[in-house]
C-alpha cells in the first residue's frame, strides 16, 4: 500500500481535532468582515487575503511552533495558490473500504468534514475554470473524492446497521416498497417519518396514490409491456447477429470465451446458420 | 444487456490499471452524457449520451480519443475476439508473424486490451510526417501500428528465446502462471506491467502534498462498542440528549 489521496491530517490526531472543534465565532466574524473592507480597496481577491493571512501570523522573536491548521476564510473554497495556473495536479487514490473499517467514528467523522472541504474545494475551482474558459486540471480528483465519501457512508452505514440488527433485530434503514403508481409502473417507494397515522394525514394521501384500475392502464401496460419486450428482443438478436458474425470472421474462435460473454445465445443452433458461415475451410 | 453496462465491461481491465484513475472516471469519459431531463415532476427520466464508443490506440479518456468519438462521426462496427484469458502485458517479449518485420523480436510498450492489440517498441513501423505547412516539409517519424494478439505475434519463451504457445496453470502455492507449452518454464509476468502513468512500481510512489501516509492509514483506531455512529459521537463530544421522542409514523 502507498498513500492515500486528500487529507492533509486526516487521521492525524492533532491536526484533525482541529477540524472538529467549534469555530471561534468571533474570529470567523472578524476575518470575514476583513476580508469585506479589503476587498472594497482592493481590486484583487489574491492579494487580499494573503493580507489578512499575514496579518494573523504572530512575529515573534523565536521559532513559532503552529499546529492548527491556517484557517483562510472564504479562500478556503479556493486551492493553494500555488497549484493556480497548473495543469497537471498529481493526488493518490480513493479511501477503501477495508481502510475505512479499521478508523473509530471519531476519525470518519473528522474524514468526512476534510473530504467534503475538498469536494467544496474542487467544485469552486471547477466552476472558476469554467468560468474563465480555462481547463480543470485533473477532473478525476472529484470522483476520488467521491469515491471516498460514498465508501465512508457505507462503512458507517454498515456499522449503524449491526448495532440495530443486534439490539431490534431489524436493519434501521429507512423503509420502502415496490408499488405501482397509478399508470400501473412500478417504482421503489421510500417512506418517511409522519406525525400523525396515515388515516389522519389527507394530505399525504390526496399526493400518493398507490394501485392502479381500469380499462385504460390494462391497455397502457399492455403497450408498455410490448415496448419492454422489444427493446429485450431486439437486444437478443443483436447478440446473436454478434456472434454470427464472429464465427463468420475468425476461424479460430473459442467458442467458450463467446458463450461466457454471451450467455444467452445458443451457439450450437447457430453453427447450421449460412450467416455464421466463414469463407474458410470449416474444422 | 443494457448499453450503458455494455460499454462498461469493455473498457479492459489493463487500461483501467495503467490509468490509475476512478473506474467511474472512465466510465463517464466513454459513456458521455450530453444532456439529462432535471429530476422534476415534468420531465420523464431520460438521457441522451454517446451510443458507440470506438476504442483506437488513444487511451478513452484522452483529448484525441475524444475528438475522435464527437458526436455525429459514424465509423464501421468493430468486431472483436472474445478471449478467454489475457496473456500478453506491458514488457513481454514477443516474436511477430506477420508483417515486414516478420520473425523480428521486440518488447511491448503499450497493451490496448479493448481491441486486442498491443503496441511493440520499434517494430511494424509507418512512417508519419508531421507538422507539413505551406513553407515546411515537415519532419518523419516513424510510428507503430498495433498488432493483433490472436494472430499477429507469440509470446517468447526467455529459456531458449524462441516463440511458444502458453497457458495458464497453478503453481502448488496456488499461485497462477504463465507457462511456455513447449519446454513447461514459468514466463514471469515482467514488472513493467505494474507502471502506471503516475508511478513506475507502486513502491516507487512519491507521496504528495495531500495524500495520507501509509503508516497513518493502516493504525488501527476502531474498537467495537454497542454503539451506533451517532451514539458514539455523542459520547465523545459531550453531548447529552434526556427528551423523549414521541410517537412517529413510518408510511
Amino acid at each position: 500500500m502507498f498513500v492515500i489521496v486528500f487529507s492533509r491530517g486526516t487521521a492525524n490526531g492533532a491536526k484533525m481535532a482541529s477540524l472538529a472543534k467549534v469555530v471561534n465565532i468571533s474570529r470567523a466574524i472578524n476575518n470575514v468582515s476583513q476580508l469585506f473592507t479589503n476587498l472594497t480597496i482592493s481590486p484583487s481577491i489574491k492579494c487580499t487575503s494573503v493580507l489578512v493571512s499575514q496579518l494573523r501570523v504572530p512575529r515573534y522573536g523565536c521559532a513559532y511552533v503552529h499546529t492548527t491548521p491556517r484557517r483562510r476564510a472564504l479562500m478556503e473554497f479556493f486551492d493553494d495558490a500555488k497549484n493556480w495556473g497548473e495543469f497537471d495536479i498529481k493526488v493518490g487514490r480513493a479511501w477503501r473500504k477495508d481502510e475505512l473499517r479499521i478508523k473509530s467514528n471519531e476519525d470518519l467523522h473528522k474524514l468526512w468534514f476534510v473530504l467534503l472541504k475538498e469536494r467544496n474545494m474542487l467544485l469552486t475551482m471547477e466552476h472558476a475554470a469554467k468560468k474563465d474558459l480555462e481547463i480543470f486540471p485533473n477532473p478525476e480528483r472529484k470522483y476520488k473524492v467521491e469515491e471516498s465519501m460514498s465508501n465512508l457512508e457505507t462503512v458507517v452505514r454498515e456499522r449503524n446497521k449491526a448495532y440495530h440488527l443486534l439490539e431490534t433485530g431489524e436493519d434501521g434503514e429507512r423503509p420502502g416498497k415496490l408499488v405501482h403508481n397509478q399508470l400501473g409502473m412500478m417504482y421503489y417507494y421510500r417512506m418517511c417519518e409522519h406525525t400523525i397515522p396515515k388515516f389522519m394525514n389527507n394530505k399525504w394521501r390526496q399526493k400518493y396514490k398507490f394501485g392502479y384500475s381500469g380499462n385504460a392502464v390494462h391497455k397502457f401496460r399492455k403497450l408498455y409491456r410490448e415496448k419492454l419486450w422489444n427493446e429485450k428482443r431486439k437486444a437478443r438478436n443483436r447478440d446473436r447477429n454478434h456472434v454470427m458474425h464472429l464465427m463468420k470472421r475468425f476461424p479460430n474462435l473459442d467458442l467458450e470465451a463467446v458463450k461466457e460473454q454471451y450467455p444467452d445465445v445458443d451457439i450450437e443452433n447457430l453453427k447450421s446458420q449460412k450467416k455464421a458461415r466463414g469463407h474458410f475451410v470449416p474444422q | 444487456m443494457r448499453l450503458s453496462a455494455f460499454l462498461l465491461t469493455k473498457v479492459g481491465d489493463l487500461t483501467k490499471k495503467v490509468s490509475n484513475l476512478p473506474e467511474k472516471y472512465i466510465t463517464d469519459t466513454v459513456e458521455k452524457v450530453y444532456y439529462r431531463t432535471p429530476r422534476a415532476i415534468q420531465y420523464l427520466d431520460r438521457t441522451i449520451k454517446r451510443k458507440n464508443f470506438r476504442f483506437t490506440t488513444n487511451r478513452p479518456w484522452s483529448g484525441p480519443a475524444e475528438f475522435q468519438n464527437s458526436p455525429h462521426k459514424y465509423r464501421k462496427k468493430v468486431f472483436v475476439e472474445p478471449l478467454k484469458d489475457w496473456n500478453f502485458f506491458k514488457g513481454d517479449r514477443v516474436q511477430l508473424l506477420v508483417g515486414r518485420d516478420k520473425g523480428k523480436q521486440g518488447i511491448i510498450t503499450q497493451v490496448i486490451q479493448e481491441r486486442n492489440w498491443v503496441i511493440v517498441e520499434g517494430l511494424n513501423t509507418h512512417l508519419r510526417r508531421i507538422g507539413k505547412d505551406k513553407d515546411f516539409p515537415g519532419s518523419t517519424v516513424q510510428s507503430e501500428a498495433p498488432l493483433l494478439v490472436t494472430t499477429d505475434i507469440r509470446l517468447v519463451d526467455p529459456s531458449d528465446l524462441d516463440a511458444c504457445d502458453v497457458e495458464w496453470r497453478y503453481k502448488p502455492d496456488g499461485q497462477r502462471v504463465r507457462v511456455s507449452c513447449r519446454t513447461g518454464r514459468i514466463i514471469p509476468i515482467p514488472h513493467k506491467s505494474e507502471e502506471t502513468v503516475d508511478y513506475k512500481r507502486p513502491t516507487l510512489y512519491k507521496a504528495k502534498q495531500k495524500d495520507t501516509p501509509a503508516n497513518v492509514v493502516k493504525e488501527v483506531t476502531f474498537l467495537p462498542e454497542l454503539k451506533t455512529f451517532e451514539m458514539d459521537l455523542m459520547d465523545k463530544m459531550g453531548i447529552k440528549e434526556d427528551r423523549t421522542r414521541k410517537p412517529i409514523f413510518w408510511y
